[in-house]
């Protein structure tokens, strides 16, 4: 993550996308004939990719580039391409965003994230005890991390989408982690601090097939719009489908096991509330 | 609350959001026509029913060097006027301009006429001028309502529906054209100046068009033309011939302001260029005591008695508001400069892409949908069957409330959508899993499920409340379509504790009523 950096979309690179349909009176047209038509014209770097299959012929031509040179581009590409190919393509698709307003979303998107951690890390402290706030937030953090991270190594595009994705991820994750939280709480009332990891264990085993339950159903209709949902969704639907898996196992794993740790170290958990 | 109670509040709810949904899912036809449908409806994001969406931002260097020369201007005749000594001006970086000359005086002359519009300085042998925070902000706002009113005239003319035209903050405007047949290349085109802003002289007058050609029994003279001038909604006040051809034209005209005369009463302003200073001197010596008209795209802006011979700068006076003034002289303007206008986000999307997306969402809901339904079904039968009442219950009124609010639904909230379909599922796993659990204890139906309830609600309102948090941030955060998943995930969330705490819950509880020996779940 750290190496190889994200790749931004055009949403907080600054830059233009075009979604092009290319008719089938063009022939057999390839990403590389795409490509090079486009770097041919001087626009380097243009990242062409097929969208959707084959017989429906769409591509998605992106490029990141300053404003300047941006302003006239979504024309261009049209232009450009319906003179190499010497036939009219569709533009079905158009996005540009400029350096200014990329910024901006960089910023309110990092903003974002640490509002939402924030935020539940105050819920939680009100709800249950400061001791059960880290365990939780550690857990949603790992889970972004590995869901970003999957896009980082994989060069998948990172655009508002994801994001979004993102933050549903957090939401979901700790979900999961609260109804166990609750259950411990429940579970310690009736039994006492002496043996946390008992209760703990008993907790999750307790929940685990509601936590099984919700994320099969949910990854159902995840899976349903990977499939279905068209191209301009994938990027969303597929961070959700990481996501929900990490956030499944993390819950388990990461938040009960930092509640033990916390514990072990600074002394009881209390029931509060 | 009886169940009696309970049963009616939901009914009442159900009713409410399914008349809304109706209303939004049969399509605008037949929700005008019929007198039964709420004529609120569901809005599609330009994403869905395609269509151009803009954020445009005022060019500042071009908005502030073209403020520089306005002040140069002044304190150049200023300084003719007074005799004081300028030697040179410079404009530099669009943000500077450089005086010299007898700086003393120099600096008493911009006190007098600009004032504190400019911040002064002194550097060596010069001043430096530079553009005052309160001038600057003053600056973008008369760009961007000039922008604003040439935007509006254009759009219009296109014959766009419904479009979106509005100021976002320092300097920044909206734009959002709804329909896809408009294509972005074209629509583009509204940017650039095509404003035709003309000076003729005023040939005839009268109030109306059949007065004016009542005056000349054989036909209108040759090469003229009626122009009319109107009321800001539009009706003819005043019929008026004109030449064909213009003594002078917008490119000509350098400036137009609102200012005021020594009984501060509001007059309008105006310099020409050195081109138009020589044609506008020689016409208005011969023609005092004539009428000419500023007429944009055939429309009569404002047409005032010539009073004296005038040269590169002139006024306008006459008795009109402030505002009228501003109005007069914003129409001048934008008849005169291009609009130093820059797209900042641009976000096209045509219709059949538009179309696309939503028969995609349709489809990924009902496959999701009809797997989660059946599996729900197989995995705790009746009470399953409990749940998928509430999860349509659910998505009646998720879209009969976003219909009855007016909200946009765009394609990441059909993804919402999709999203609530799995999640919202989960508050009646967790109510299920936990009867199961305590029926294992050996508890009785009834109190199993009073238990199961009871325990769920804490946990089901907090899971569901930091999922929300994240939603609230979404819509705060989020731009454009991404906001709608933010909206869709906030109702969604909120609707579905309802259903599963109230539709679930009753179902249940009608059942165990009936005197169940074992609730299949």
């Amino acid at each position: 993550m750290l190496f190889r950096g994200f790749n931004l979309g055009i949403e907080f690179a600054g830059g233009t996308v075009s979604e092009l349909r290319i008719p089938a009176a063009a022939g057999a047209v390839g990403e590389g004939a795409l490509r090079s038509a486009m770097e041919g014209a001087g626009y380097e770097g243009t990242v062409v990719t097929r969208i959707g299959t084959p017989e429906e012929r769409d591509f998605s031509v992106s490029l990141k580039r300053s404003q300047a040179e941006e302003r006239d581009l979504s024309v261009n590409v049209e232009s450009l391409l319906n003179q190499a190919l010497g036939t009219e393509v569709e533009v079905r698709r158009v996005e540009s965003i400029g350096p200014r307003v990329g910024s901006e979303l960089r910023t309110a998107a990092a903003q974002a994230l640490l509002i939402s951690w924030g935020c539940i890390l105050l819920y939680i402290w009100f709800r249950f005890d400061l001791r059960y706030a880290p365990g939780a937030v550690a857990a949603l953090i790992h889970d972004v991390l590995i869901t970003a991270g999957v896009f980082v190594l994989l060069g998948w595009e990172f655009n508002l989408q994801v994001l979004a994705a993102l933050l549903v991820v957090i939401g979901y994750s700790l979900n999961d982690t609260i109804v166990i939280y609750d259950r411990i709480r429940e579970n310690l009332e009736v039994r006492g601090t002496t043996h946390l990891e008992d209760v703990v264990n008993q907790s999750i085993n307790q929940t685990l097939s509601r936590t099984l339950l919700t994320s099969l159903t949910t990854l159902i209709v995840v899976v349903a719009m990977v499939a279905l949902g068209g191209p301009v969704l994938r990027g969303f639907a597929v961070a959700l489908l990481i996501g929900v898996v990490i956030g499944t196992y993390s819950t388990i794993y990461v938040a009960s096991a930092l509640l033990i740790f916390l514990e072990r170290r600074y002394g009881s958990v209390t029931a509060a509330r | 609350m009886s169940q009696r109670a309970r049963a009616l509040w939901i009914a009442a709810v159900v009713l409410l959001t399914g008349w809304a949904a109706t209303s939004s899912l049969v399509g605008r036809e037949a929700r005008e026509n019929s007198w039964l449908l709420s004529d609120q409806a569901l809005n599609l994001g330009l994403d869905l029913r395609g269509g151009i969406h803009w954020l445009l931002h005022i060019d500042e260097p071009t908005a502030f060097s073209r403020e520089l020369k306005h002040f140069e201007g002044i304190l150049t005749d200023a300084a003719e006027d007074e005799g004081v000594e300028l030697a040179g001006t410079q404009l530099r970086d669009d943000r500077v301009l450089e005086l010299e000359g007898d700086l003393g005086a120099l600096l008493e002359l911009i006190e007098d006429r600009v004032g504190s519009s400019v911040d002064v300085e002194r550097a060596g042998d010069r001043l430096e001028l530079r553009l005052s925070g309160g001038t600057r902000d003053e600056v973008l706002e008369r760009s961007v309502s000039q922008a604003l009113e040439v935007l509006e005239r254009r759009v219009n003319r296109l014959g766009v529906t419904e479009p979106v035209l509005a100021a976002q903050g320092a300097g920044r405007i909206l734009v959002q054209m709804p329909g896809g047949e408009i294509d972005p290349a074209g629509a583009r085109a509204i940017l650039e100046n095509t404003t035709f802003l003309e000076f003729k002289k005023v040939l005839a007058a009268a109030d109306n068009e059949e007065l004016l050609r009542a005056r000349y029994p054989e036909g209108l003279p040759e090469a003229t033309v009626v122009v009319f001038s109107r009321t800001p909604e539009g009706d003819p006040i005043e019929a008026l011939l004109v030449p064909a051809e213009p003594v002078l034209t917008g490119d000509m005209l350098q400036d137009a302001r609102v200012g005021f005369d020594r009984r501060n009463r509001p007059e309008i302003d105006f310099t020409w260029n050195a081109a138009g200073t020589a044609i506008f001197r020689e016409f208005t010596s011969e023609n005092v005591g004539e009428r000419m008209a500023a007429i944009i795209d055939g429309e009569v802006v404002t047409a005032p008695v010539i009073q004296d011979r005038i040269g590169r700068q002139g006024r306008i006076t006459g008795s009109f508001t402030q505002e009228e003034a501003g109005q007069v002289a914003i129409s001048l303007r934008s008849g005169a400069l291009p609009i130093p206008l820059q797209i900042e986000e641009e976000r096209s999307v045509g219709p059949a892409l538009g179309a696309d997306s939503v028969v995609k969402g349709v489809r990924s809901i009902a496959l999701g949908g009809t797997i989660v339904i059946l599996f729900m079904l197989l995995y705790y039968s009746l009470s399953g069957l409990f749940a998928n009442v509430a999860l349509i219950v659910n998505l009646v009124v998720i879209i009969g409330l976003m219909s009855l609010a007016g909200a946009t639904l765009t394609l990441p909230g059909i993804a919402g959508l999709v999203l609530t379909v799995g999640m919202a599922v989960d508050a009646n796993v967790i109510i299920f899993e936990r009867i199961r659990e305590e029926l294992r204890r050996d508890k009785s139906i009834r109190n199993a499920v009073a238990v199961g309830f009871s325990r769920s609600r804490l946990t089901i309102l907090d899971a569901n409340i930091t999922t929300l948090i994240a939603a609230v941030v979404l819509l705060y955060f989020g731009r454009g379509p991404v906001q709608g998943f933010g909206v869709t995930l906030a109702v969604g969330i909120v609707s579905s504790v309802f259903c599963a705490l109230t539709v679930t819950r009753l179902l249940v509880d009608l059942t165990v009523a009936r005197g169940v020996r074992a609730l299949r779940i």
